[in-house]
């Protein structure tokens, strides 16, 4: 695991607002050397504010960003050594591949071997060599991410920023070119931040997720921790799929509450006192279909999914509650809907939070 | 029979038609008189052109004056072009206004504006003694700097908005991605957003260039006589000197000048816009 508390990127109290709108509300972000930080979020949660103001496209009001020990906060963006691929790519329309990937390092006066050398080298790192003489209008989606991402890489930026960078792409593209990225930037050590609001593409690639909501980081951990015990509701409900069962609580007994549900009471490990209204969830995947001891409830599944490799189960549930299994053994086959199904989970699998105000 | 029936044809035939009467013809019947003689085919009507060092001053007042607008037009119009297309939009629209309103004045009613602006007692004069730049009220009226002067204001527009519609299209990303890269604002604007400007400077310099090389009205109006240029000397030739032959001459030689120049100068601004 990498070590998470030297910073490399080092981003405290980021606030910016644009008129009366608080884009960022004091934010913290800590990087460490060589880690892949994902900012995930809804648009409009602050993600690419905070990446513009790292990239010094955008001043903030208050907080500092410090990088590899130095405080970068007022230096304009040229000097800072943080590579960025923007969403568009923006390449530079007049340029060939290769006169595009070189640009940064004329632009930094290296000398002429040096840049023919780290051109030749990082188009073969993006497999573009082929096309290096090609004017970059003429090339796939796909091939334009690779040239931004090598024009952004060959200076050998301290720090790499990427702006959603798959967006523009199919999603079966997108998937290799995701694996591809993520084993380059190993390769390389270089330290990335990469801004998204998909969710798997975040999970598949990151070292850790910063889950960002209207201008704060909810969440900042590891792929595997967020899916498995994410901190907020929001957390849990824009990372993966889950039941929801909103209930009030009933008694607490230590560390566990029962809480009474429309599918009568369920127990959680949680601090509410009674009365609260919480919400309680399930990951699909942890929920057992007719399962051989204790069970929760039974429900009236409504309609049975079938994906491949897993089945995706409805259940009837009641107005703002959401019922749903995935499973990949069902015995019996998939069930005909109006088929009523026992459904069986740990208690250390129920996750519970304060209800949302709506 | 069946090529009548091709939209194509269609469409373009009232052009085709308009062009061919009222342009192609007249400019054919003009070329065919300076290169006719007694004698039948001759180049002695531009031997006997060329021969004349008066006629060189011609030229030479012809090309330097539309030099002079056109350069003068440019170092305005670029960052006007610029601000035009950075400004919000409110901005844009008044300033928009500004630049074409003054379009439907014509350029004859503008030249006599000028006239006043340019005199002894009038505005220019005025303010350049108030700034003590002069020490005393000059006439800048039939010289050639207010040749320029006017000359440039009335075809500013033409400089303007070609720069104005290529720089609204540059996506403000490049100069962005150029920075993260480790550029320089200067090396920035030399090696992304100018070369990406020089289509709108091209067709910009072409407009301005083949308007100012040609233009007739203002040069009568603001300088006189004293100062030939070619389209003024056709005019003479056609209008005062009845000689067809010298008219048809001078005005096949400013074509061909101003094909050239035009030609050449978006040539040389292609290789300069291409990778260096």
């Amino acid at each position: 695991m990498i070590m998470a508390h030297s910073s490399f990127l080092d981003v405290s109290g980021a606030e910016k607002s644009f008129g009366a709108v608080t884009v960022l509300g004091g934010v913290d972000l800590r990087v460490a050397q060589g880690e892949f930080v994902s900012l995930l979020g809804p648009s409009g949660c602050g993600k690419t504010t905070l990446l513009r103001a790292v990239a010094g496209l955008l001043g903030l009001d208050r907080g500092t960003v410090k990088l590899d020990g130095e405080d970068i906060t007022a230096k304009p963006p040229h000097r800072r050594d943080v590579g960025v691929v923007f969403q568009n790519y923006a390449l530079f329309p007049h340029l060939t591949v290769a006169e595009n990937v070189a640009f940064g390092l004329k632009a930094r006066r290296r000398a002429a071997a040096e840049t023919r050398e780290a051109v030749t080298q990082f188009l073969e790192l993006v497999h573009l060599s082929a096309l290096a003489d090609r004017s970059v209008r003429a090339l796939s989606g796909g091939q334009q991410q690779r040239v931004a991402v090598a024009r952004a890489l060959a200076v050998r930026p301290k720090l790499l920023l990427l702006d959603e960078p798959f967006s523009a792409l199919d999603r079966k593209l997108r998937e290799t070119m995701q694996i591809d990225l993520r084993r380059l930037l190993r390769e390389l050590g270089t330290t990335s931040v990469f801004v998204t609001h998909d969710q798997d593409e975040a999970l598949t690639m990151s070292d850790r997720i910063a889950v960002m909501n209207r201008g704060a980081i909810e969440q900042f951990d590891a792929p595997e921790a967020i899916y498995r015990r994410p901190a907020t509701a929001f957390a849990l409900e824009f990372v993966g799929l889950s039941t929801m069962l909103a209930g009030t609580v009933t008694a607490q007994d230590g560390t566990t509450v029962a809480v009474d549900t429309a599918f009568g009471p369920l127990r959680a490990h949680g601090n509410f006192v009674p009365g609260a209204k919480v919400l309680l969830a399930v990951r699909p995947e942890r929920i057992k279909v007719e399962p051989a001891g204790d069970f929760a409830f039974a429900a009236r599944l409504r309609d049975a999914v079938f994906q491949g490799s897993k089945v995706q189960l409805h259940f009837e549930a009641a107005e703002g509650d959401r019922l749903m299994v995935e499973t990949a053994d069902l015995p019996h086959g998939v069930p005909a809907p109006g088929t009523e199904l026992k459904l069986g989970w740990a208690v250390a699998d129920t996750l519970i939070y304060p209800a949302p105000a709506s | 029979m069946k090529a009548l029936r091709d939209p194509v044809v269609l469409l373009a035939a009232p052009a085709v038609l308009y062009l061919t009467l009222l342009y192609a013809l007249p400019l054919g019947w003009l070329l065919a008189k300076s290169f006719s003689g007694p004698a039948g085919l001759t180049l002695q009507p531009y031997t006997e052109f060329f021969g004349d060092p008066f006629n060189w001053r011609v030229i030479g007042n012809t090309l330097g004056s539309a030099l002079w607008v056109t350069v003068v037009c440019l170092a305005i119009g670029y960052p006007a072009g610029f601000a035009l297309a950075r400004a919000g939009t409110a901005m844009q629209i008044a300033m928009l206004v500004a630049i074409i309103l003054p379009l439907s004045v014509g350029v004859v009613v503008k030249a006599f504006a000028w006239q006043i602006v340019l005199r002894r007692d009038g505005v220019v004069s005025q303010f350049l003694v108030a700034l003590g730049i002069w020490d005393e009220p000059q006439r800048l009226l039939f010289t050639e700097a207010g040749l320029v002067l006017g000359a440039a204001n009335i075809f500013l527009p033409f400089m303007i908005l070609p720069i104005y519609s290529v720089v609204k299209l540059i996506d403000p990303r490049l100069s962005e991605a150029g920075a993260t890269l480790g550029a320089t604002p200067s090396y920035r604007f030399v090696r992304i957003t100018f070369p990406l400007t020089l289509p709108g400077v091209v067709s910009g310099v072409a407009f301005v260039f083949s308007m100012s090389v040609s233009m007739y009205v203002i040069p009568s109006l603001l300088i006189g006589d004293r100062f030939q240029t070619l389209s003024t000397l056709t005019g003479r030739s056609f209008l005062f000197m009845r000689n067809e032959q010298l008219g048809s001459t001078t005005a096949v030689i400013l074509l061909a000048l101003a094909i050239a120049v035009v030609v050449a100068s978006s040539w040389l601004a292609r290789r300069l816009g291409s990778t260096e």
